[in-house]
């Protein structure tokens, strides 16, 4: 999962490393910088474009967004998760009640663990679940994580609303670091076109416009359906198989979609050159498909598919 | 057992079925805080989940599976026909086509209000055009032909479903599914004011026909020589039970075979005579669907199951065993 070359991780474990450490000991250096101190009170507004306040930085936070949660981790505030979705993965959370689908959560075991902050999806004018919980009085801060901007914008919100923004800083700018060094990685490489599945049957696959798609060209790649509008484009085989993408790059782990295997000798899958050819490559669906603290992982594991050359470098 | 009294022992197990919806779910509450809960003297969340989560979805449930079975009951009567129900002349697909088409189509505008008016509007709709065929076809309110109306603009609606969905965005395809599959989670009180200011009159309209619905059940022919005002009966029993199928459609979804099954299981037990199968219907159709409200918002807890899987699992050995009793 991790890149061996241990130099790679040095940024962002330092990043992690200050901000637990700084987690353990928060009054401090909230107080000593005087932005959000421990008990005043913060004001942010979420993506759907409502201002969220706070009385003080929260405490009991419950996200629906496995993004959003990863993201609260890495800050250093993991110890203020009290709850989980049934798709939150990892050491930090399962010990966590969970309250459900990210989506359709039970609101019940919601309002039952007494959350001052619910992270939720941003759902365009769906806003059943949001009115619900405010209207029982617990504020929700409505996140949409579509594109690499809307990733560094939650940090940093998410930063204020814990009241660490110094790991949220610090975060966003090891993150930049090494996605600019990917970058620089593969400056003098070809960029092959890339298929990448986000699902096989129908086929679906990353529009221009999702962080997926952006970390495919920070890695070296063209997204082969760049001419897409929407986020997620159903597109046909048929489509696939005549542009020919030079690689097709499947997302494998807990929610990955089809094995490789299956995928190579399927009817119309077939005909894809880069399948036949060895160049159907996978990668980790927990760091890939994850707009989170993962990002500049996802950057690396994408490029170390599509150009192994660079391997470590 | 005299019909007055089966009507109590109904009603009480409907009260119960409120008060073990209540009781149970994703929190388990013990009798005392229930009460403590509706008397607003419980701890600050309990009282939340009390009065404005559980009670009011106990409530709509009941009501949606009140005004079902009682629809399901009339239609079975005018129709003539034991595997109708409320849905029979195209008004879910109608309901649907208008939720589903707010949804996939109204982006930031598709709150759950505008659905459930979309909804209504769909159903509405639905029946306007499946009794303007039927007029156009023939002889109006004809059984054989609104049957066949109902079949072919259910078909239509189908395929507008299909074609929306397949335009929809991911998010907008997983809320048009889950809103087919019925939900009673967005119950508010002031939807079940709403929805109460339509049913109450609507299922009172249905108790005040059930003679002439005794004679229609017999043939229309017997009814117009015992005195039945046939058409003006039939107009007013179709009006108000597609009314009140329309009404639970735009709250909470389709709901599948309670207004199948609930009008058979009465007729089985107690007889045909409507005067006491409609008030049954009502009371054991409320009953019925809090119970299966209660089993999907527990069995899988905090996961929710659609209530219409529920309803449908317990339905569907019932209907193939109703088959199979008819065929006998």
């Amino acid at each position: 999962m991790f890149p061996t070359d241990p130099k790679r991780r040095i940024p962002i474990a330092a990043a992690l490393a200050a901000a637990l450490l700084a987690g353990c000991g928060g009054r401090a250096d909230d107080r000593a910088r005087g932005g959000a101190a421990a008990d005043s009170s913060v004001s942010v507004t979420d993506d759907a474009g409502r201002t969220v306040t706070l009385p003080r930085p929260a405490r009991r936070i419950v996200a629906l967004v496995p993004a959003a949660t990863e993201t609260v981790i890495a800050l250093g505030a993991g110890e203020r998760l009290v709850g989980r979705t049934a798709y939150d993965r990892g050491v930090m959370v399962e010990r966590l009640p969970s309250v459900g689908g990210g989506l359709d959560p039970s609101i019940e075991k919601l309002v039952s663990l007494h959350p001052d902050l619910v992270l939720g999806w941003e759902t365009t004018g769906r806003t059943e679940l949001r009115d619900r919980l405010t209207a029982l009085g617990i504020p929700v801060f409505s996140v949409k994580l579509e594109d690499t901007t809307d990733v560094f914008r939650s940090i940093r919100s998410l930063g204020r609303l814990t009241g660490r923004t110094d790991a949220a800083d610090s975060l966003a700018t090891a993150i930049r670091g090494e996605l600019d060094a990917v970058r620089a990685s593969v400056a003098a490489s070809p960029r092959p076109s890339v298929f990448f599945l986000v699902w096989n049957d129908p086929p679906m696959t990353a529009g221009p416009k999702t962080f997926v798609s952006q970390v495919i060209e920070i890695a070296g790649g063209r997204n082969a359906f760049a001419d897409q509008a929407a986020l997620w484009p159903n597109v046909s085989l048929e489509e696939i198989v005549r542009r020919q993408p030079d690689f097709v790059v499947v997302p494998i782990g807990e929610q990955g979609t089809v094995r490789l295997e299956a995928l190579k000798t399927s009817v119309g899958w077939r005909e894809l050159r880069a399948l036949r050819e060895g160049r159907g490559v996978s990668v980790p669906s927990q760091v890939v498909n994850q707009p989170g603290p993962h990002l500049a992982e996802a950057a690396r594991a994408v490029r170390d598919a599509i150009h192994p050359e660079l391997r470590g470098r | 057992m005299k019909p007055l009294a089966r009507l109590a022992l109904l009603a009480a197990i409907a009260v119960a079925a409120l008060l073990v919806a209540v009781r149970l779910g994703a929190v388990p509450l013990s009798l005392r805080q229930v009460m403590d809960g509706v008397r607003g003297t419980a701890d600050p969340t309990t009282v939340a989940i009390v009065r404005r989560l559980r009670l009011p979805r106990a409530v709509l449930a009941a009501m949606v599976g009140g005004s079902l079975a009682a629809s399901g009951a009339t239609f079975q009567a005018l129709l003539r026909n034991p595997l109708a129900e409320p849905y029979i002349l195209g008004i879910s697909g109608g309901a649907a086509v208008g939720a589903v088409f707010a949804i996939a189509l109204g982006g930031t505008l598709a709150s759950a209000g505008v659905v459930g008016v979309a909804a209504l509007a769909g159903a509405v709709f639905a029946v306007l055009l499946v009794f303007r065929l039927a007029a156009v076809v023939g002889r109006a309110l004809d059984t054989r032909i609104l049957l066949l109306a109902g079949v072919v603009v259910g078909a239509f609606f189908n395929a507008c479903i299909l074609l929306a969905l397949t335009f929809a965005d991911a998010d907008a395809f997983r809320s048009a599914i889950f809103w087919m599959m019925g939900s009673f989670s967005g119950a508010t009180w002031r939807g079940i004011a709403l929805l109460g200011a339509a049913m109450v009159p609507g299922m009172t309209l249905l108790l005040a026909l059930a003679r002439p619905l005794n004679l229609l059940s017999v043939g229309e022919e017997t009814a117009a020589y015992l005195g039945t005002r046939v058409e003006r009966t039939k107009l007013l029993a179709y009006g108000t039970a597609s009314l009140l199928t329309a009404g639970a459609v735009a709250v909470s979804g389709v709901i599948g075979f309670v207004g199948l099954v609930v009008p058979h299981v009465v007729r089985m037990l107690w007889g045909p005579d409507h005067r006491f199968l409609i008030p049954a219907s009502v009371l054991l159709g409320a009953a019925f669907v809090v119970l299966a409200d209660t089993l999907a918002r527990t069995a899988a807890a905090p996961t929710e199951l659609p209530v219409g899987v529920v309803t449908a699992f317990v339905g569907v050995p019932f209907f193939v065993w109703l088959l199979r009793r008819r065929a006998a």
